[in-house]
């Protein structure tokens, strides 16, 4: 912890190491995972339950080391690297070029890896969270035959996340994207004997193959847009007034084909030449330029297809992070191991689209139509998957809603240009809601492996570890004060409320008020959860008569896990460390500040995004944060510990009957889909199925050819006699035949 | 003899020649068939040698020499075919020795 707390504070004292040994070593950040989960997949099964669980962790621990080092590092200007794209110094920040991965004409692509601040924040939490939830699994998994595939699963996850982490191009990090996607299906489906756990792992995959296609087709506009640029920028000649600094431009313009275009330098040298609008460039090009070269984007603005390109990004990250309209795949994914659900689906691998629009937030700055579709997805996400949670009875489905509800504030903090804070909700979030998770695997672990919270109730004095982690956590999430949930929570909000995107200033107060109603739903919801399944009496059909404890490994892990839930609050405190140009901010934004640079400069420098500080702490504001949580808690203590018991079983008035049975059915989302999109390609696909399989290359094509044959070879049957003399006659006529033709052609 | 030119040998060659063809087509007894190779063979000897004669290369002969024994070999073999065919089977007649298909 001291090292946590030593690591994200930039002010201790320097590395004391060279940060360039750091950097050569950043490859072993991922390799250990990703070799211990060979050893676990391949040899797992001969090494033995304790073996297995001893290289799952280590390997985990040792990138985690070795993560801490690196974080270490980037904790002082000292550790530079000179950017290939401009260069010029990239402060607090290292790079790892392990050499070309491929190259195809003008497109390049690099091993690169790079830890700046914002990586540093997510290596963290996924190494740190990831080592304790690997240790967590080794008891929750102990009565499993397949531990060595689960842990094998959960290595080459780590190493795919930390893939997505460090990639310093976006095709690297789509291998992440992939892999984790690839670990998530593999996670998900654990128990496949289980079909319907099986077809859950289906959906996940599908739903998430629906936004890597569209990540795939933004990254290819990105490609197009940098190419348009290097083209026009020659033809006008204009390339070489367009930069005030030639050798700066030589810089780009070799990287752009030696790194490749998707290489985050790149782009964001890129970025640092296209301003939005005219006057600030010497060279005319900026983003309302029509690309004038031949290709797909030519009568297009630079703007537009970059909009359309975030837009595209928007739908991967929704896929991915579980937003609407992909978001249904999460609360299936409930069906895989709960340690899963806490490590994949809550604290690392939904987090992902956050963490890629944190990455690229130099770009998503220059587009305030992107920034309000991300603002606003993210706050209606927040409040409809909030609202869905009020009436599931599954601890998990639960926990899942408030994960996609949660992700979908992170989304507002982004849409609205507050990254720091999406990266501080990020990391808190990972923290209660890994704990929340891992503190029902405890519930189900002693309770038969029941999840209905109705079959659970009064835990609190049969599981005491487990109730306190779970009621910390649950303050957490809930935002009351002095929980490291309130600071990042209100921090969105705040940042939200404070935000004008240029042209469309409504967005930032309406996501404030929309993200407040979902503050509201998340503290009722949360609470209803926590009643239901801890307090009151043990519920009469409890799948086992008394509970139990979970053992050592499980509980200190819940006990770690609760304690980072509280003094995670240190990062988000407000005004309480200067900030790199001397005024008081929190933690988590002047450690971000480096990463967060050039977004910022462009804001402020473009106006596209308007931040409206108040100066000083805005009490009000958090008065009003807090009393909403305070009456969203009590609402649902009250409604579960005296109304509902008190109605005894009476039928409950109409309307919120009426809410109940569509909150209960997730307001038919899956129904819908199923009606609009799943059943008419089924059908589409039984067609094509039926007719162009079935009846033209089956029935025609293989079919046919079989067909000829058989009648021909039927018909030529009757010359077989097998009688010499038949033969002979057929030859000496055809011969005959043939020197009357040849004579008749020669003598005429 | 003077009115005896090469039209008249080849025309005989021919007419050997197609009798012979025709027999080794239609005739049932091995027997008779092999006689009708032999028919032709000998047909093709009379065009080398008239032709051999007309132009006076005596080279000609050669190919007529050759094909003599190469039809004394084949005799020597088909009739021991024959004579062995007709020991397993009893017969010489080509419609009862189908063995070209089962």
């Amino acid at each position: 912890m001291l090292v946590l707390a030593l690591a994200f504070n930039p002010f201790v004292d320097p590395f004391p190491g060279a940060p360039e040994n750091i950097a050569a070593l950043l490859w072993a950040i991922i390799a250990l995972p990703l070799a211990g989960a060979f050893l676990c997949g391949v040899l797992g099964r001969f090494m033995g339950r304790a073996n297995t669980n001893f290289v799952a962790c280590a390997t985990v621990a040792g990138s985690f080391l070795l993560s801490v080092c690196a974080v270490w590092a980037v904790g002082s200007q000292a550790t530079q690297y000179t950017s290939p794209a401009s260069g010029a110094p990239v402060r607090w920040a290292l790079w790892l070029d392990l050499g070309r991965w491929f190259a195809a004409g003008d497109f390049s692509v690099h091993y690169g890896l790079t830890v700046d601040r914002l990586t540093a924040a997510i290596l963290l939490v996924v190494t740190g969270i990831g080592f304790l939830i690997h240790l967590y699994s080794t008891e929750y998994m102990e009565h499993d035959e397949g531990y060595w595939r689960y842990f094998a699963y959960l290595n080459l996850f780590v190493a795919m996340m930390l893939t997505l982490v460090l990639a310093d191009n976006l095709v690297l990090l789509f291998v992440g994207w992939e892999g984790v996607g690839l670990c998530s299906y593999l996670l998900i489906g654990f128990w496949y004997q289980d079909t319907e756990k099986a077809w859950a792992g289906r959906k996940a995959f599908i739903a998430n193959r629906i936004g890597d296609f569209a990540f795939i087709i933004g990254m290819i506009l990105l490609v197009l847009l940098l190419g348009a640029t290097e083209k026009m920028g020659r033809e006008t000649a204009l390339g070489r007034t367009n930069f005030t600094d030639i050798g700066r431009a030589r810089a780009w313009l070799t990287s752009l084909h030696d790194q490749g275009p998707l290489n985050v330098e790149v782009l964001r040298e890129w970025a640092t030449r296209i301003p939005p609008e005219g006057p600030r460039t010497r060279s005319g090009m900026n983003l309302s330029t029509t690309i004038s070269t031949e290709g797909p984007l030519q009568g297009k603005t630079f703007g537009h297809v970059l909009t359309a390109a975030l837009l595209l990004m928007l739908l991967g990250a929704a896929g991915k992070s579980a937003q609407i309209p992909l978001y249904v795949w999460l609360p299936d994914a409930m069906a895989g191991p709960t340690p899963v659900s806490a490590l994949i689906h809550a604290a690392t691998m939904v987090t992902a689209g956050v963490y890629l629009f944190c990455r690229l937030s130099f770009l998503l700055v220059l587009s305030p139509t992107a920034m309000a579709w991300v603002a606003m997805i993210g706050a209606l996400t927040a409040v409809w998957a909030a609202l869905i949670a009020f009436a599931q009875d599954d601890i998990k489905k639960v926990l899942a809603y408030s994960t996609v509800s949660q992700l979908g504030f992170m989304f507002i903090a982004v849409g609205t240009g507050v990254f720091w804070a999406a990266a501080l909700h990020l990391v808190t979030h990972a923290c209660f809601k890994a704990c929340l998770f891992l503190g029902a695997g405890s519930v189900m672990h002693g309770n038969g492996d029941e999840t209905d919270v109705y079959k659970l109730g009064g835990l609190r004095k049969e599981m005491p570890w487990t109730w306190a982690t779970f009621g910390i956590a649950t303050l957490a999430i809930t935002g009351i004060v002095p929980l490291s949930g309130f600071f990042s929570k209100d921090a969105i909000l705040h940042g939200a409320h404070g935000t004008e995107l240029h042209g469309i200033p409504w967005v930032g107060h309406t996501v404030y008020w929309i993200g407040l109603f979902g503050a509201l739903c998340t503290a009722f919801y949360m609470t209803r959860l926590y009643v239901l399944t801890f307090e009151g009496k043990r519920a009469a059909d409890a799948r086992v008569p008394h509970a139990h404890e979970s053992g050592f490994r499980m509980v200190f892990v819940l006990v770690f896990l609760a304690f980072l839930s509280v003094v995670g609050v240190i990062w988000g405190l407000p005004d309480a460390f200067p900030g790199p140009a001397g005024e008081k901010v929190a933690l988590m934004e002047g450690y971000l500040a480096p990463a967060m640079i050039l977004a910022d400069r462009e804001a402020s420098l473009y106006e596209t995004v308007k931040h409206l500080h108040d100066a000083g702490i805005p009490w009000g504001a958090y008065i009003l944060a807090w009393a909403v949580a305070v009456v969203g808690g009590a609402a649902a203590w009250l409604v579960y510990r005296s109304w509902l018991p008190s109605r005894g079983g009476k039928p409950l008035p109409a309307p919120i009957a009426l809410f109940w049975r569509w909150a209960r059915h997730k307001f038919y989302v899956d129904e819908v889909y199923d009606l609009l999109i799943i059943r008419p390609f089924t059908l589409l696909s039984k067609g094509l199925y039926k007719v162009v399989d079935g009846g033209i290359i089956d029935g025609v094509g293989v079919g046919g050819t079989a067909l000829v044959l058989k009648r021909a070879g039927a018909w030529l049957r009757y010359t077989q006699t097998g009688n010499a003399q038949n033969y002979a006659t057929v030859m000496a006529v055809a011969l005959l035949v043939s020197i009357g033709v040849v004579l008749t052609w020669v003598l005429l | 003899m003077e009115g005896i030119t090469l039209q008249h040998y080849l025309f005989l060659a021919a007419l050997l020649f197609s009798l012979g063809v025709f027999g080794v087509l239609v005739r049932r007894n091995a027997l008779v068939v092999f006689m009708c190779v032999e028919l032709m063979l000998n047909a093709s000897n009379l065009t080398f040698l008239a032709f051999a004669r007309d132009s006076g290369m005596d080279v000609g002969h050669l190919p007529a020499l050759f094909v003599i024994a190469v039809a004394a070999a084949e005799a020597a073999i088909g009739l021991a075919v024959i004579i062995a065919v007709f020991r397993s089977r009893g017969t010489v007649n080509v419609d009862d020795i189908r063995t070209m298909r089962l």
